[in-house]
């Protein structure tokens, strides 16, 4: 059946992975970041950077693509302290938008997690499966926003095409 | 299917989880045991008929080890992992 939605692949974004301590981490990069999330799979935002808490000590960081040079030469992936880690992960996932008034259905043939708003909040992000994949998963104004490893990229556009055939 | 328990996540999927295996006795001196203790700590995996504790990977999630108690007679999680 079809669905009453629009599915777009998106371009690069720059990324950063953070690992540590998150006092340490703040310590580091705290005045390049936004606010530090409080919830366990939840986001905030500073600007253009959106900054989501993925993990136990574990976060990424994501911006414009236009921002990756200002943003490596403030946060320092190569110099930072030996005891956290920051890896510029651009390259690595590619983005997709389901947008539309169907867009939650959409997902749920998608993904086992629940999106309902009741469970899933506003400015809630997590890693769970999209068709079976490793996939990071969010709200964005009017659907959903997700992102796969870079090479699955073209199999979720076709996964998408023939689910919305 | 199982609903299962992530200390980071919450209830997930159990397709978002590889499974790890039982439990099995800590490592033992091999010097301070006989060897069939030793081959017995190395080849025999819990497989009870009731609650055995199983670790699972969320590897489609946040990455996170955890241990759960199961009950392989009902598939039931009867004890969660601390913090869940
Ligand atoms: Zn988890």
């Amino acid at each position: 059946m079809s669905y009453d939605v629009q599915i777009k692949r998106h371009g690069l974004h720059a990324l950063f992975d953070l690992k540590g301590a998150a006092a340490d981490v703040w310590d580091w990069a705290g005045g390049t970041l936004p606010a530090q999330p409080e919830r366990p799979n939840s986001r905030t935002v500073k600007g253009e950077l959106d900054l989501f808490y993925i993990g136990r000590n574990h976060w990424i960081l994501r911006a414009p693509i236009e921002q990756e040079e200002a943003l490596a030469a403030a946060l320092k992936p190569v110099d930072c302290r030996p005891d956290i880690s920051i890896v510029l992960v651009s390259d690595t996932l590619t983005f997709f938008t389901v947008i539309g008034p169907q867009a939650a259905d959409v997902m749920a043939v998608a993904s086992p997690l629940d999106l309902h708003p009741r469970q899933f909040a506003e400015d809630a992000v997590t890693y769970t499966e999209i068709f079976g994949l490793k996939a990071l998963v969010q709200c964005c104004g009017g659907g959903f926003e997700f992102a796969v490893e870079q090479s699955f990229g073209n199999l979720v556009v076709d996964y998408l095409a023939r689910t919305t055939a | 299917m199982l609903k299962i328990p992530c200390p980071f996540c919450g209830g997930r999927n159990e397709s978002e989880f590889i499974f790890g295996g039982p439990v099995g006795a800590n490592r033992p001196d091999p010097n301070a045991v006989s060897d069939a203790e030793w081959v017995e700590y190395l080849t025999i995996v819990p497989n009870p008929l009731g609650p055995v504790q199983e670790k699972w990977w969320h590897a489609r999630g946040c990455g996170e080890w955890l241990t759960i108690w199961r009950d392989t007679r009902t598939h039931d999680i009867v004890e969660g992992p601390d913090g869940a």
